[in-house]
């Protein structure tokens, strides 16, 4: 297959996926706003934390970033489950014996939840800056959203590789689960400094707080190069890992 | 206790009533309605009357209304005019009398793949009020009858559709019912399942269970009912024993090809024993009444007049004829292949 | 209701609960994700007991567990309607309702289930609460109130998921309502104090019925129980229980009525 039929096929499962949004809205909704409303919920919940004498700054701002993986998060682990259900369906058997190598199909599964991580983005930052969340600057917000998208990417590959092991809807709790402990397992709730316990180190060891906190810098601050290359490279590092885990699991189902 | 009907044997594949008491229908519906939101009369207007011991078929195609009865009679819906009753029992004024006398299989086989074979029949038994031991003997009895007894204990979403089937009727006979619904009990089987099925259902009614079952399957009816009612859009638009209904569109006619060609004189020879038709494709065709054993004699006259008869078919009229007379259209465009060599 | 009710009510809770611990999606709601989130909440946030007008605790583990503990309660709830919806879309409510059983049976059998699993996750949130160094000041006695509160819980929230169940019949609409739990939740001290929370969630969580039922399983941990934090929850569980409840009884009759 060349690369132009290729890229034809791509754009062909990322429309398939967009379908399944535009054709059945109401399914999307819980997955639009549940990162916006764990967002309002947790900022007036844990909003006092702020006062703490190591943080400063208003609990929104610190929060942000973290809802807006979260909802990447959300929507890469929903590509795994319709993954899973289409394999249950028998419809991705149809796939797997077209010409289109795997990778091209992989290609046309997580890019389409990238794409798609962009609307519960776009939606929680729209109720963020109306309750008064900072403004990223230009650089701040591309910055957050191109994590964002990378999030997503991540995610529907994990939620590939669960999809593909099991075989079955059923798994959709450890793909959900795989990503509530990646992203909450980080600075999320506060800085380093105030975290406690086993939280502190693991925060301290997780990629994924390289991304978050290249995603809120520029919401709790300005934006600099030497606070965005770790978050780059975690995210990149990642990536790899990932979707070279779902390659495998891909090559290896069927003939 | 109401209902008590007359018990019923077959003899030899005919249904006969024992007692010579008036007996209580094991159903009976009188002009039974069901109109659904939006205008949609789903059930029109269906009489009907099917005696204890009886096996009654209803035939008809999707949509014609079979389920929407079924649920009627089952009390899992209301009729929104007309009445039925069951085993004695009305089934709107009395449901809780309808639901013990009746076992029911449904047409979806509604299982909870998460619970084994063994766990669905002793809550069905629970549910029908049996103890525990009770529950206990009683499934095992029931799945050593319907061959599911090292597949018990595992969960339901591992079996394949004819043991769902199987699990389907055993449950629906935890509590030994005096009338057996089945909607549709062998759409999607292949036919080694769905023989078995029958011969499950012929055993039933041998013990004296009156069976009701909806089908769209032409050969199912034909088998197994003493009795077939028709349904079209929501009526029965006839209603007989199998051989009355094809009977009254037409007897089996012979085909007859010759081998070395003598059409003419070969019809000569068959008019003297039926009926003769329009030849077809160089056969020659005649009605016999009797069916097969009238084929002997003309085969013989043909072979004393000289004619060599290279390929003869007796061609019975099929329920789908009587389908197509009655509603003016086919039953089902396919008919399962069930592999009987006729 | 007679000995063969119970019966029959006991037989469907007890396959809920089998079916729960069958099918992970229903199963990691109830036990997974609570513990997850009190694992990490505690850590994350665990400093917020230096801020002043916290209660006094010893730990934020004490204040969070019951917090926990009213999350998986229901959750348990939404999963236990998601259930019915699932038995109600494949048909096996049908078998259940052709069988000669008290119509309302099918929704005792699941809100009994529902509360069996409650008592269950009540449990193990306390085992990990006292592993990890949590210490409920009244004792057993206090143990036990608590699973006391939070089995009622079970039933008045597992009412919600089967109103919803037998009003739609669709898995996926209860499955919505995912999130709507949590925002009842935010809306309430389940997580946090009130009195240190942002308005206007602040002023909403100190009327919310769900507070006064989360710091009756609350008080025992960090206090002594009080007569008025008492009744208020058994008032606030008699208002969601009876409501929910009934309205399950209405959808249910609905459902009867008009065949699905």
């Amino acid at each position: 297959m060349g690369w132009r039929t290729g890229m034809q096929a791509v754009g062909a499962l990322v429309r398939r996926a967009a379908n399944e949004l535009l054709r059945v809205p109401g399914a999307a909704i819980p997955g639009v706003l549940a990162p916006t409303i764990f967002f309002l919920g947790l900022t007036s919940v844990f909003g006092e934390l702020a006062n703490l004498p190591d943080f400063g700054g208003e609990y929104q701002n610190w929060l942000i970033a973290v809802s807006l993986l979260q909802g990447a998060g959300f929507t890469g682990a929903a590509t795994g489950v319709n993954l899973a259900r289409d394999i249950e369906q028998g419809w991705f058997d149809r796939l797997l014996v077209s010409p289109a190598p795997r990778p091209v199909i992989l290609a046309g599964l997580v890019l389409s939840a990238a794409l798609r991580s962009l609307i519960p983005a776009a939606f929680l930052l729209a109720v963020g800056f109306a309750i008064g969340v900072n403004w990223p600057g230009l650089g701040g917000l591309v910055i957050a959203l191109f994590l964002v998208m990378g999030m997503g990417t991540i995610a529907a590959c994990w939620g590939t590789v669960l999809a593909l092991r099991y075989r079955s809807q059923s798994a959709a709790p450890l793909m959900q689960a795989g990503m509530l402990l990646l992203v909450l397992t980080t600075t999320a709730y506060a800085p380093l400094d105030i975290l406690t316990g086993w939280l502190h180190t693991v925060a301290r060891y997780n990629p994924v707080t390289q991304i978050l906190e290249a995603a809120r810098q520029g919401f709790v601050g300005g934006v600099t190069w030497g606070d965005t290359w770790p978050g780059l490279l975690a995210l990149a590092g990642l990536l790899a890992l990932l979707s070279a885990l779902a390659l495998r699991g891909m090559r290896r189902t069927a003939v | 206790m109401g209902g008590c009907g007359a018990g019923a044997r077959r003899v030899t594949g005919r249904f006969q009533p024992r007692s010579i008491l008036p007996a209580v229908p094991a159903i009976e519906a009188k002009g039974l309605e069901r109109t659904f939101e939006g205008g949609i009369h789903a059930v029109a207007g269906v009489d009907l009357e099917v005696a204890d011991g009886e096996i009654y078929a209803f035939l008809g195609p999707n949509g014609a209304g079979k389920t929407t009865c079924v649920r009627m009679l089952t009390t899992l819906l209301r009729p929104t005019a007309g009445s039925a009753q069951v085993a004695g029992f009305d089934v709107v004024a009395d449901p809780g009398s309808v639901r013990r006398a009746i076992g029911v299989a449904l047409q979806e086989a509604a299982l909870d793949p998460l619970m084994t074979g063994r766990e669905l029949i002793r809550l069905q038994a629970t549910l029908h009020g049996l103890g525990r031991q009770a529950g206990q003997e009683k499934a095992d009895a029931l799945l050593e009858r319907v061959d599911l007894v090292e597949a018990a204990d595992r969960q339901v979403g591992t079996y394949s559709g004819g043991m769902r089937r199987r699990l389907d009727l055993a449950s629906a006979l935890v509590h030994e019912p005096r009338v057996l619904f089945l909607d549709e009990p062998t759409t999607g089987l292949d036919p080694v399942s769905r023989r078995t099925i029958w011969e499950e259902v012929e055993q039933l009614n041998g013990e004296g269970t009156t069976v009701f079952l909806t089908t769209q399957y032409l050969e199912e009816a034909d088998k197994l009912a003493n009795r077939v009612g028709i349904i079209d859009f929501g009526r029965i638009v006839a209603e007989d024993t199998p051989g009355r209904l094809k009977a009254q569109i037409g007897h089996p006619h012979l085909e007859v090809k010759l081998l070395d060609g003598g059409l003419e004189r070969a019809e000569e020879i068959v008019r003297r024993f039926g009926n003769p038709l329009p030849s077809k494709d160089g056969a020659v065709l005649v009605e016999l009444p009797g069916g097969a054993s009238e084929v002997a004699p003309v085969v013989r006259a043909l072979d004393e007049a000289g004619l060599t008869v290279e390929a003869l078919d007796l061609v019975e009229p099929s329920l789908d004829d009587v389908f197509v007379e009655k509603t003016g259209h086919h039953l089902e465009p396919d008919e399962p292949d069930t592999g009987e060599i006729e | 209701m007679t000995v063969k009710d119970l019966r029959v009510v006991a037989a469907l809770g007890a396959r809920s609960v089998k079916q729960t611990f069958r099918r992970p999606q229903l199963f990691a709601p109830i036990i997974v994700f609570p513990s997850i989130l009190l694992a990490i909440q505690t850590a994350g946030a665990g400093r917020a007991i230096d801020l002043e007008g916290f209660p006094p605790v010893d730990s934020f583990l004490d204040f969070m567990l019951a917090g926990a503990m009213i999350q998986s309660t229901m959750l348990a709830g939404n999963s236990g309607g998601i259930a019915l919806a699932v038995d109600i879309e494949m048909g096996f409510t049908d078998r259940l309702l052709a069988a000669p059983i008290s119509r309302f049976a099918m929704v005792l059998g699941r809100l009994a289930g529902t509360a069996a699993l409650s008592a269950l996750a009540a449990v193990w949130f306390i085992a990990v609460g006292l592993i990890f160094g949590a210490h409920i000041q009244e004792g057993v006695p206090g143990a036990l109130l608590m699973i006391f509160f939070v089995v009622l819980s079970g039933v008045a929230f597992g009412g919600v998921g089967a109103a919803v169940a037998l009003r739609t019949g669709r898995a996926s609409v209860v499955q919505g309502l995912f999130p709507l739990v949590f925002v009842i939740l935010f809306l309430s001290s389940a997580f946090f104090p009130d009195n240190l929370m942002l308005e206007p969630a602040a002023t909403v969580a100190e009327y919310n019925p769900l507070s006064f039922i989360v710091e009756a399983i609350r008080d025992p941990v960090i206090s002594s129980i009080s007569w008025d934090v008492f009744w208020k929850a058994i008032g606030s569980l008699a208002l969601v229980g009876g409501l929910s409840i009934w309205w399950s009884a209405l959808a249910l009759r609905r459902r009867l009525r008009t065949g699905g």
